[in-house]
């Protein structure tokens, strides 16, 4: 058994470090307050979300397809969260379970509909995007959640390290580890990846794909109600708008961290922790060039040329990286 | 002497792994029918591809009209009066006949746009030389399939084409279609002056319509030219299938007294399949032999759950059973599919030997919650893998940078590892070295032996008569014939042959 240890320092992830590292310098040096306590707590509970948010599409790129509804999901999870708690009165900790049900809920519509009718989840999750959303509006009158239990909201605000960094980092790194095991350490990880890369090749090894994709879009709703729970606690309250109109704001963040992380877009390849350091970088990039000051309309400007690049890098990939890892 | 229309001189071709032609010749006279005739893999279609451009030879020259023509792309084809009459068929479906036959070409009336009723004009003509008596704004979709051959004969007969290919016209005709389309073949030769080359594996149709006859075998010629007059059904026989080569050849066994672990009773499948009986017994060799499209892989793919069967049983070891999916033939029937396309359905491409090989065991040697690493998988495969001797350089190599033989080996491993009782293997050999060839052919042998039962589909006749304990002919989806096989090759193939030529 001779098993031979990629050079780290070919991966697409170390050199994702290395601009990561880059952006901290200059923005450090070039503005004021990037390093301070205060910017590095807030940018913890940003990113903490963002990788959330990338890890939720990530699931669904490996089977090759999207999960559009990632927003819609989230909000109308969170705002069932509310309903539970502040209508019915049910204690934090079920309600959170109660959550994360629904997002896996409306993650497995999508797998269904998208399996069963074998049309791309391109389409099908644009139409459960309006529809949940539609359905949430129509629920809830579009009324905000505000007097959530103290015990919820408070965690949120919870200062660890010094008061650097917010818990719902920890949560996200530890997303990040469960899933990597889960991919890399198990017999249905690996299923997952296999059904992702070639659909007709593991079906015929007898991996049941329709199963897996399945469970690719209720992983995804359930790690889209993650990212749900933690907005709610860092906004205090569950607001229809919380994601912007259909949840479409959490779209760009979404994509942006799989991709630059090295997950293939055709499917049957990701990265983990390339999702973490895509997030990472995304929310670098926003946060130094708030501070610089350029405006609103600028970021969206440069998120969107470095999604291209991402993209067209995904092309290209292959030939400068090691072509062996298959979960990282 | 007359004049030649196209001519291939020593053409060579090589594909990764396989020499598709070597020094092929070929020579189509002005105002002929020519039969290309050869055993699937003989490199017929490298050679139709060499002349209507879509593949390059390596060596060789081509030369129409007599003077030497390099052709880059299937439009250079068509400027110099190619066509080919597919399989499948060309033309849109959900346009007009006349707007089919005159796309290349559309008349425009004065303000730019279609002029309808030119195209009825025009397109007339053509349909009228062919017979058909069809208004040309009928929609192709409308036709049978025999019109539809006719109207894409028309079409290359309206872009002047001198030089038409048919690839087995007339596998989808009625007798009495195949007929008139072979009358109406004679006519357009005689009265527009084009020349024919016909591919079928009918031979009865050959000694009707074809005036020579050039048989290709292993991408040799075999004959060149040859007059019909000179030849009968028995030499062409020995022509396309007669080989000296010596190949692996199992034991004869008398397999009836053994365990039955598999038969199947009157099976009726959705996608075609009428009246399938068939019997496996442990430690036996089953041949399914026959044409492309004749339904073998298909019938695998009822097999293994992926298409439904509709009516009839499958018992297996002597209980009724249904299969649903593949997943269900691996886990509780443990009957595995070596795929045919190992590219598509075989392998993972972007994924490296060790989890290609493995991806059948992952189920089996996870621990609790689902534990499996790298380790447990390669303590399991790597014994197969060093024992079919792949080459490659460690198991995290990625599978696409393998050459094709060891690829096919690791989707032999995959099955080896998931220790199967049933095996069907779809096209073991196909685009595989001699030396591998040889080598999975003893593997597949063993395994009989030490009891697997297999079930083997093969185009390639000498490995079927070389390995099965019996040979099953398929035809359209039926079972034409059953020959115990003796591992006689001249005898063997020559009552294969029966089957399928009649």
């Amino acid at each position: 058994m001779t098993k031979k240890l990629p050079n780290f320092m070919f991966t697409n992830q170390f050199g994702l470090f290395c601009i990561v590292i880059i952006f901290v310098i200059i923005f450090s040096s070039i503005t004021d307050g990037f390093t301070s306590r205060f910017n590095i707590y807030a940018l913890s509970r940003v990113v903490a979300i963002d990788i959330m948010i990338g890890l939720a599409m990530m699931v669904v790129i490996l089977t090759g397809g999207l999960n559009l509804a990632l927003g819609a999901i989230g909000v109308c999870a969170a705002m069932f969260g509310g309903w539970c708690m502040e209508t019915m009165g049910i204690p934090v900790i079920p309600s959170i379970f109660l959550i994360l049900g629904m997002g896996s809920f409306l993650g497995y519509i999508n797998g269904v509909i998208t399996v069963k009718t074998g049309v791309h989840s391109f389409i099908v999750t644009l139409a459960t995007m309006s529809i949940y959303f539609g359905l949430m509006t129509m629920l809830t009158e579009a009324e905000a959640f505000r007097r959530l239990p103290a015990s919820f909201t408070d965690f949120g605000s919870i200062k660890l390290f010094n008061k650097y960094v917010s818990p719902l980092l920890i949560i996200s790194v530890t997303a990040c580890l469960t899933l990597f095991y889960l991919f890399k350490f198990t017999d249905i990880g690996r299923k997952l990846i296999a059904a992702g890369a070639n659909p007709d090749a593991a079906e015929l090894s007898g991996i049941s794909v329709n199963t897996m994709f399945i469970y690719c879009h209720m992983l995804s709703g359930f790690l889209g109600a993650v990212a749900a729970i933690m907005l709610t606690t860092r906004i205090g309250a569950a607001i229809p708008s919380m994601a912007g109109q259909l949840g479409m704001d959490w779209l760009l963040p979404a994509f942006l961290a799989p991709v630059i992380g090295g997950t293939l877009l055709s499917g049957g390849k990701l990265s983990v922790f390339g999702t973490m350091l895509g997030a990472i970088l995304v929310t670098l990039i926003t946060n130094g060039l708030y501070l610089i000051d350029v405006g609103e309309f600028w970021i969206r400007f440069f998120l969107g040329i470095i999604l291209l690049i991402a993209v067209i890098l995904d092309k290209t990939r292959e030939h400068f990286t090691l072509k062996s890892v298959i979960v990282s | 002497m007359t004049e030649l229309c196209l001519e291939i001189n020593r053409a060579d071709k090589a594909f990764p792994g396989v020499q598709a032609l070597s020094k092929a010749n070929f020579k189509l006279k002005k105002g002929s029918i020519h039969a290309l005739l050869g055993e699937n893999g003989a490199g017929k279609s490298t050679l139709i591809k060499i002349i209507t451009g879509i593949h390059k030879q390596d060596h060789g020259d081509l030369l129409i009209n007599n003077s030497a023509r390099v052709l880059n792309t299937p439009n250079d084809a068509t400027l110099y009066g190619i066509s080919v009459v597919h399989q499948e068929r060309n033309l849109i479906r959900r346009f007009s006949v006349g707007e089919n036959l005159m796309l290349n070409n559309l008349p425009r009336n004065h303000f730019g746009l279609i002029d309808y009723k030119e195209i009825a004009i025009q397109s007339k003509k053509w349909l009228e030389i062919m017979d058909l008596n069809i208004d040309p704004a009928t929609l192709v979709s409308d036709l049978t399939v025999a019109k539809m051959q006719l109207c894409e004969i028309a079409k290359a007969l309206s872009l002047k084409s001198k030089i038409l290919l048919l690839d087995e016209p007339t596998s989808s005709l009625s007798p009495q279609e195949s007929e008139n389309l072979f009358l109406l073949l004679k006519k357009i030769v005689r009265d527009e002056g084009v020349s024919i080359v016909f591919v079928s594996h009918k031979l009865e149709e050959v000694f009707s319509i074809c005036d020579e006859v050039t048989v290709l075998r292993d991408g040799k010629n075999a004959c060149t030219s040859e007059k019909i007059e000179n030849l009968n059904r028995k030499k062409l026989v020995k022509l396309m299938i007669g080989r000296d080569e010596q190949i692996v050849r199992a034991k004869s066994q008398n397999s009836k007294n053994k365990n039955l672990v598999l038969k199947l009773n009157n099976v009726k499948s959705e996608i075609g399949h009428r009246d399938i009986n068939l019997e496996l017994h442990e430690s036996e060799i089953v041949g399914l032999y026959g044409l492309v499209g004749a339904g073998r892989t298909e019938l695998a793919k009822c097999l293994i759950g992926i298409e439904k069967i509709v009516s009839g049983d499958v018992e297996i070891n002597g209980l009724k059973q249904t299969i649903h999916s593949p997943k269900t033939a691996l886990e509780k029937f443990r009957i595995g599919y070596i795929s045919e396309d190992r590219k598509k359905e075989g392998l993972i491409l972007i994924h490296n030997v060790l989890d290609n090989s493995s991806i059948t065991v992952w189920s089996k040697i996870k621990k609790a919650f689902g534990y499996v690493t790298d380790g447990m998988i390669s303590m399991k495969v790597t014994p197969y893998i060093q024992q079919l001797e792949v080459k490659t350089p460690s198991n995290y190599q990625l599978i696409s940078n393998l050459s094709g033989g060891n690829q096919q080996k690791i989707s032999v491993v995959k099955w080896l590892a998931a220790g199967t009782d049933i095996l069907i293997i779809d096209e073991p050999t196909v685009g595989i070295d001699i030396k591998t060839k040889a080598y999975l052919h003893k593997l597949i042998i063993e395994l009989a032996e030490t009891g697997t039962s297999i079930i083997l589909i093969s185009s390639d006749m000498p490995e079927m008569i070389g390995l099965a304990d019996r040979i099953l002919v398929m035809k359209d989806f039926k079972i034409s014939g059953e020959v115990n096989n003796n591992h006689n090759y001249d005898k063997t193939s020559a009552a294969i042959m029966e089957y399928i030529h009649d």
